[in-house]
């Protein structure tokens, strides 16, 4: 994602609607929980990766008591923005129109 | 700064997984503001105004008629509803360590209660304003008792405001009361309160750098919710302020006549009433000594100049979508003829926006806050 250069990444044509009622609020939701479940999966094995690059085995209480750095609280920033990026891009571009 | 660490020793340790969830909340309600919220107004303005241009020839006249064309539109309403959630999940993310670690929160909070004092009222009648509806979707509000000695609530309070203002609160969550000490630097000469009254103080966060700045003075917060005002104490005594913590309703307290040389709140008044707002100014009047002076910090700047519609609905986005039902209304009181009719000096009512810098708040980041009002008014010397 270092490149400047952007590719279009929604394709032209109708776009019908199917849902514009109370599920699609609690699909919203669902999404937006399971994306926040995905981040804390990846921050988990980010955790056990950064642990595992100094130690041959590590245990539950390294995990728990793990410690980000500056640097790594700002990667882990910037991943996240790009996962938000990814999962919310059909609002981002219904936006940008 | 990760936003989840501990900041003084009454907040709960979240484990690796609490921790990382907090943290996505906040970059989630950072992603909304910097990268989808400032997409909403050229949005607007090419395709839903120029709609209505077509049809009827005009803009739209206020904010009302924003409200009708936006609720209708599924990008503006997407990005509302992911704003309502993050508010949810923030919510829920904190709960969770809360919850996972609330009997030894509130064995500490016993432990923790040698400075200051808290007075607590069972009796006390909750007003509606705070029963009908859980402000900013707190679940179960300030006020809610989940277990014997609760301090949940509190706790709750604390450790979102950082995620909700992304960290630019300063790591006690104190810049508001830190820009109205500015405030008192820069409009009051000499000011040396003995007794110091903070109205709807919560967990006290506002409250305690009065005390810090004013090392003689006695400090008092008032709330109506117990568990806040258990947690305030406990905190106070973590922090290493004394301060005096009391059930109270702000629009009818306990306190003599003439007790208090300083009166304020931080983002209290639009969380009360029509009805309240003029009692709690009437009380405040009547608690100051002769001379005194009263201080509101509250949202919402007090021009009534045009400003655009589409603004103007914008503004009143955390009205419907995060239950701060009385804030909008509170935009359109006339507080300067309310504070008249309290009797406090014309001349020295004083609304302005809060410009103040906050020097003595560490680690603070931001200064969206600073651009709140400060309703200043002093009370007449005697005659």
């Amino acid at each position: 994602m270092n490149s400047k250069i952007e590719l279009p990444r929604v394709a032209k044509g109708k776009k019908p609607i199917y849902l514009d009622e109370r599920s699609i609020d609690n699909l919203m939701a669902m999404i937006m929980t399971l994306t926040q479940e995905i981040s804390v999966l990846r921050d988990r094995l980010d955790t056990i990766e950064k642990l595992l690059v100094n130690k041959k085995s590590i245990t539950l209480e390294d995990i728990e008591t793990f410690e980000p750095d500056d640097d790594l609280i700002k990667e882990r920033k910037d991943r996240r923005q790009m996962l938000l990026k990814r999962v919310l891009l059909p609002i981002d571009k219904e936006l940008e129109k | 700064m990760s936003s989840s660490k501990q900041k003084h020793s009454m907040q709960p340790q979240p484990n690796h997984d609490e921790s990382v969830r907090q943290d996505f909340v906040t970059d989630l309600r950072a992603f909304l503001t910097d990268e989808i919220y400032p997409k909403i107004t050229p949005y607007y303005e090419k395709n839903v105004e120029t709609k209505f241009i077509k049809e009827k020839n005009r803009k739209p006249k206020d904010k009302n008629e924003v409200r009708d064309l936006m609720l209708k539109d599924n990008a503006y309403q997407s990005w509302s509803l992911l704003q309502r959630l993050s508010q949810q999940m923030m919510f829920t993310s904190v709960i969770d360590t809360v919850e996972r670690t609330l009997d030894d929160l509130i064995e500490r909070s016993k432990k923790n209660n040698d400075l200051g004092s808290l007075k607590l009222d069972n009796k006390i009648d909750m007003p509606r304003y705070l029963t009908a509806y859980d402000i900013h979707q707190q679940p179960g509000g300030y006020h809610t008792e989940s277990t014997e000695d609760d301090v949940s609530p509190g706790v709750v309070y604390d450790i979102s405001l950082p995620i909700y203002s992304r960290n630019s609160m300063g790591s006690e969550n104190d810049l508001l009361s830190q820009a109205i000490i500015g405030h008192i630097e820069k409009y009051i000469d000499n000011l040396k309160p003995e007794k110091i009254l903070d109205m709807g103080c919560a967990i006290g966060n506002s409250t305690l750098p009065f005390a810090k700045i004013f090392p003689d003075s006695e400090i008092h917060g008032i709330d109506v919710a117990s568990p806040c005002l258990r947690y305030a104490h406990a905190r106070a005594n973590a922090l290493g302020v004394t301060a005096h913590f009391s059930q109270q309703n702000a629009e009818k307290t306990d306190f003599s006549n003439e007790t208090f040389d300083l009166v304020t709140s931080c983002l209290f008044l639009h969380e009360t009433s029509h009805d309240a707002v003029p009692k709690i100014i009437n009380e405040s009047y009547r608690l100051l000594k002769p001379g005194g002076w009263m201080i509101h910090l509250d949202v919402y700047p007090f021009h009534r100049d045009a400003i655009e519609p589409l603004y103007d609905f914008l503004k009143d986005w955390e009205v419907t979508n995060n239950n701060e039902n009385f804030s909008g209304a509170l935009r359109n009181m006339d507080l300067p003829k309310i504070f008249e009719d309290a009797g406090f000096s014309k001349e020295s009512i004083e609304f302005t926006s809060a410009e103040a810098v906050a020097k003595y708040t560490k680690g603070y980041t931001g200064d969206f806050y600073l651009k709140l009002p400060i309703y200043l008014a002093q009370k007449p010397h005697r005659q």
